[in-house]
């Protein structure tokens, strides 16, 4: 997994996983806000995540993430190579995400780590496919990946969804344009 | 009374999230319904600016998440309700 790899855009920052945060992820991970909609509900032990950062740590075909908005924390988000060596020979990847902070769950800024995480997979890694699978019951999910422009490929208990560049960039454009715009700083903002 | 911006404000809720008037409160919030989801939260923004002739930063879109909030984000743009 990079270490150095930082996504900046629509307002908020993707920033590689260190050791310092396994804990506040075990805490969001272990909430049932966002274990509810993974597929395993288990638990996860202070070991198992740690073995886990080893694990993927030594992974190319793994990136994992701290979102972050305005200097706080937000959630996580993931790109999984599917198909392909490593991340830039890839051909197809699974993004995931979740934001834990409550405020920010129902709100437009959701669709900001995804645009970044697309982008980044279709623009710079030049990736065939955008694929992900997701909880029938997990309406939300399926809405929202459905504005990104996903179409499913396989329903069931679990509804495989699929997303193409061309697809992607008619969907997302508005939402681009809404959250791409500048915002009001105070004089004695730094930036 | 309802003053007219206000009014104008009701009215660009209920035709963005296509929704009766009645029920624009103020604790009616995004995703709670499934009338606003992001494409009317897209709408809706645009007729707002459309109505009161501002242009809305992204801050404030992304803070745009009740009825409530619009009011006191609007009113921060110089309109009066």
């Amino acid at each position: 997994m990079e270490t150095d790899l930082i996504l900046s855009g629509y307002q908020v920052t993707l920033r590689p996983v260190t050791q310092d945060d396994l804990e506040m992820l075990r805490t969001w991970r272990n909430a049932p806000s966002v274990s509810q909609f993974m597929v395993s509900q288990d638990i996860i032990t202070p070991e198992q995540q740690t073995a886990w950062f080893k694990k993927v740590s030594r992974d190319p075909k793994q990136l994992h993430f701290i979102i972050t908005y305005k200097d706080q924390s937000i959630g996580a988000a993931n790109l999984r190579v599917l198909q392909g060596a490593d991340l830039y020979t890839a051909t197809v990847i699974e993004p995931g995400l979740y934001i834990f902070e409550d405020k920010y769950r129902a709100n437009l800024l959701t669709f900001a780590p995804s645009l970044l995480l697309n982008d980044f997979c279709f623009n710079r890694l030049r990736v065939k496919i955008l694929r992900a699978v997701v909880k029938s019951d997990n309406e939300a999910a399926l809405n929202y990946n459905q504005k990104l422009g996903y179409q499913v490929v396989r329903k069931g208990a679990l509804v495989e969804i699929e997303l193409q560049q061309r697809s992607y960039d008619q969907a997302s454009k508005s939402l681009k344009g809404l959250l791409s715009r500048p915002t009001k700083r105070k004089n004695n903002d730094v930036r | 009374m309802m003053s007219a911006n206000l009014e104008k404000l009701m009215t660009a809720f209920a035709t963005a999230l296509n929704v009766d008037i009645q029920i624009v409160q103020d604790d009616l919030a995004y995703n709670t319904i499934p009338q606003w989801d992001s494409t009317a939260h897209m709408a809706l923004i645009a007729e707002l600016e459309d109505i009161f002739d501002i242009m809305l930063d992204t801050d404030d879109i992304i803070d745009m998440s009740s009825v409530a909030k619009a009011k006191e984000i609007i009113q921060k743009y110089g309109v009066s309700l």
